[in-house]
């Protein structure tokens, strides 16, 4: 989880390079493509139901918080290609992504140690005075997968397109 | 205490989200909120050895009521509380060391918490694929702490360390499917017996992949190859983190999965299982020992002697006597005492004269006595000096291969002594009986800065060890001589786990 609070430091950097480290823009720049910018807007929606289709069938069928945050986390690499991964990196800045993975996480421990609240085990489903609490229960920690996995897909993204910093030059760069 | 069982895991994940939450709202936070977490850890730990130990028979539990085989069962008995103790004791030594000596990012405190989450995960889980799943989260977690070093070294190293571990939990992971394939099950008592009426084919095929993952994982000759780049490029304490507990736990894996998965029945009676786990060992002792005679660099020269040591614990289960299992768990627990102490040692040492090889040895008894008194006994300690714990552990792995008769092993071990005894002496030598060949100030000048500049972030502010680092380095140097005699008492705890799983 160490992309979050680089993500953070660098992308103030980013607006305006201090050195050529910074290779994407130098190299590829972001080109406006209506095409690609229609396409990703019809589309995103329904891959972000699908996300979410795939982590609520992790009770009872193929499917899971993963495959599903997998899937959620490819919606933000779909509006960076599009949109430019700045103006994106900068709505969704490091501190909601980070938001996003403790939230996940805090869903699996709560659902885990509510059970012991309850009296039963720690992730003990049925200890809930609920009518089918396994299966709303583990719903919930497929939905928190879910929400860590898309979350940390994104870091990661965010964090491989910055690039990184060294002092040492790189050997393109005399 | 049963239902407890779980939290060993949860605990650290819970101090994992709140460090790297509170550590993003303010820096300082991080560490305090670690150290809190691995308090409640070590006291959890503590609770449930004692249980288990007091009680004689071991504790189990059916993770959210699921029963077993289905559901997943974690289970400790008298082989895997004292591993359990050691991750939650040395994770905590080692944070207190970490206090001064950094790194201090936010990253390394929460990483920390996910990798004492795996090690525990793996130490006390009673399901192979849950083992396979904690060995991963413990392979992420400890490829990150050592990406925390922040030069170019430390990244390259844990890029190895990925590539290289990767592959290792693959093949792990190959093995188990192996073992499904032939009984359909996971949970390690079903195995058990369900792999004793399976086709021995895939039994053996299942076998070979699982210890060779492990292997992997342990770091045994010649499938070391990402462990001394890895130890030496990280930060110290992270050098030192890892190399008391990481393999120390997939060694412990690989004794478990061969008494409690396959059995001693199948280790002695099916063609080569126990050659091919005698011979890996064997090899390692003496590889391990000889590539670490030729290093000059302190932490490369540690992290070889580790590739030694372990062959000497896998010798000890391969052998799979009473006499061998007691030794190979005393010198599982012995070694990670000694080896992290005398990283955090050598870590402590570079601070105080940027001492990084061999020759920078040189005089360092007279500059940093205290220090150097610690490290001595420590490697004193390891080449198996009585009192000291490596004696012990090493006299007991020594004398189930007299009693079964392995005469290669016997003469192996005591061979590797003379090594370890080479290159651990020659240190003690240059700090005790040389004076310095050049000048404090120069010292550093000479051989020390090419290194210094691949291998440390100690460095970076601190001039010389706090009073935390240098105490943590002499708690391990008692340990190290304390632990020695108190064996003997420890011995009868063992028993009734030991005669389970020999099937005595």
């Amino acid at each position: 989880m160490s992309h979050d609070e680089s993500t953070d430091g660098e992308s103030s950097i980013r607006t305006q390079p201090r050195n050529s480290v910074f290779r994407t823009e130098d190299q590829t720049p972001y080109v406006e493509s209506t095409i690609i910018m229609t396409t990703v807007r019809v589309v995103a929606p329904f891959i972000l139901t699908l996300g979410l289709f795939v982590m609520f069938h992790g009770a009872d069928s193929a499917g899971g918080g993963f495959q599903g945050g997998t899937i959620a986390g490819t919606v933000v690499l779909l509006l960076a290609f599009a949109f430019g991964i700045e103006p994106v990196r900068d709505w969704l800045n490091a501190d909601r992504l980070l938001g996003l993975v403790a939230v996940g996480l805090l869903t699996f421990l709560g659902i885990g140690f509510g059970a012991m609240l309850f009296g039963g085990a720690f992730l003990q489903y049925n200890a809930y005075p609920y009518s089918h609490a396994s299966k709303y229960g583990i719903e919930l920690v497929e939905l928190g997968i879910g929400a860590t996995v898309a979350g940390i897909i994104t870091g990661l993204f965010f964090l491989l397109a910055a690039g990184f910093e060294t002092d040492e030059p790189m050997e393109d760069e005399q | 205490m049963n239902e407890l069982l779980p939290l060993l895991v949860a605990i650290p994940l819970v101090g994992a989200v709140a460090s790297i939450t509170l550590g993003s709202w303010s820096d300082r936070l991080a560490w305090p909120v670690t150290f809190l977490t691995m308090l409640v850890h070590v006291g959890l730990a503590t609770a449930v050895a004692s249980t288990v130990y007091r009680g004689g028979t071991p504790l189990a539990t059916a993770v959210g009521g699921f029963t077993p085989p289905f559901g997943i069962e974690l289970v400790v008995d008298g082989l895997n509380a004292a591993i359990l103790v050691l991750v939650s004791a040395v994770a905590v030594g080692v944070l207190v060391y970490a206090r001064r000596a950094g790194p201090h990012s936010v990253a390394f405190h929460t990483g920390y918490l996910l990798l004492v989450a795996g090690l525990s995960g793996m130490t006390i889980t009673g399901d192979m694929f849950n083992l396979y799943v904690f060995l991963e989260i413990t392979g992420l977690a400890a490829y990150a702490l050592v990406a925390t070093g922040d030069d170019g070294r430390a990244a390259v190293g844990a890029l190895k360390y990925l590539l290289v571990g990767t592959v290792g939990a693959s093949l792990f992971l190959i093995g188990i499917g192996y073992a499904f394939v032939a009984t359909g099950t996971l949970n390690m008592a079903d195995l058990a017996e369900k792999l004793a009426t399976a086709d021995p084919t895939l039994v053996g095929a299942s076998f070979a992949l699982v210890v060779t993952g492990l292997a992997v994982k342990t770091a045994l000759f010649p499938l070391h190859t990402w462990q001394p780049e890895a130890y030496a490029s990280a930060p110290d304490s992270v050098s030192g983190l890892i190399a008391a507990l990481v393999s120390t736990v997939s060694a412990y894996a690989l004794a478990r999965v061969t008494f409690s998965v396959y059995t001693v029945d199948f280790l002695t009676s099916s063609a080569f299982a126990q050659e091919f786990l005698l011979g890996l060992a064997g090899i390692s002792i003496v590889a391990g020992s000889l590539l670490a005679v030729m290093q000059t660099e302190i932490k490369r020269m540690l992290a070889y002697s580790s590739v030694s040591q372990f062959g000497l614990v896998v010798a000890g289960v391969a052998i799979a006597n009473e006499a061998a299992v007691t030794g190979s768990l005393i010198h599982l627990v012995g070694h990670a005492v000694m080896k992290g102490g005398l990283f955090l040692a050598a870590g402590a040492l570079a601070v105080v004269a940027g001492a990084r090889t061999v020759e920078d040895y040189d005089g360092l008894g007279a500059r940093a006595p205290l220090l150097s008194a610690a490290f001595a006994v420590l490697s004193l300690s390891m080449v198996g000096i009585p009192p000291a714990v490596g004696f012990v552990g090493k006299w007991y792995i020594a004398l189930g291969a007299i009693q079964a008769e392995s005469w290669p092993i016997a003469v192996v071990i005591l061979v590797s002594t003379l090594l370890t005894l080479a290159y651990f002496l020659r240190l003690v030598e240059r700090m005790y009986f040389r004076t310095s060949s050049d000048d404090v100030t120069s010292s550093t000048g000479t051989g020390a800065t090419a290194v210094a500049d691949g291998g440390d972030d100690t460095d970076d502010g601190l001039t010389r060890p706090s009073a935390g680092m240098v105490a943590v380095v002499v708690v391990a140097a008692l340990l190290a001589v304390g632990l020695g005699p108190l064996v003997s008492t420890f011995e009868p705890l063992l028993e009734p786990t030991l005669e389970t799983l020999l099937q005595l």
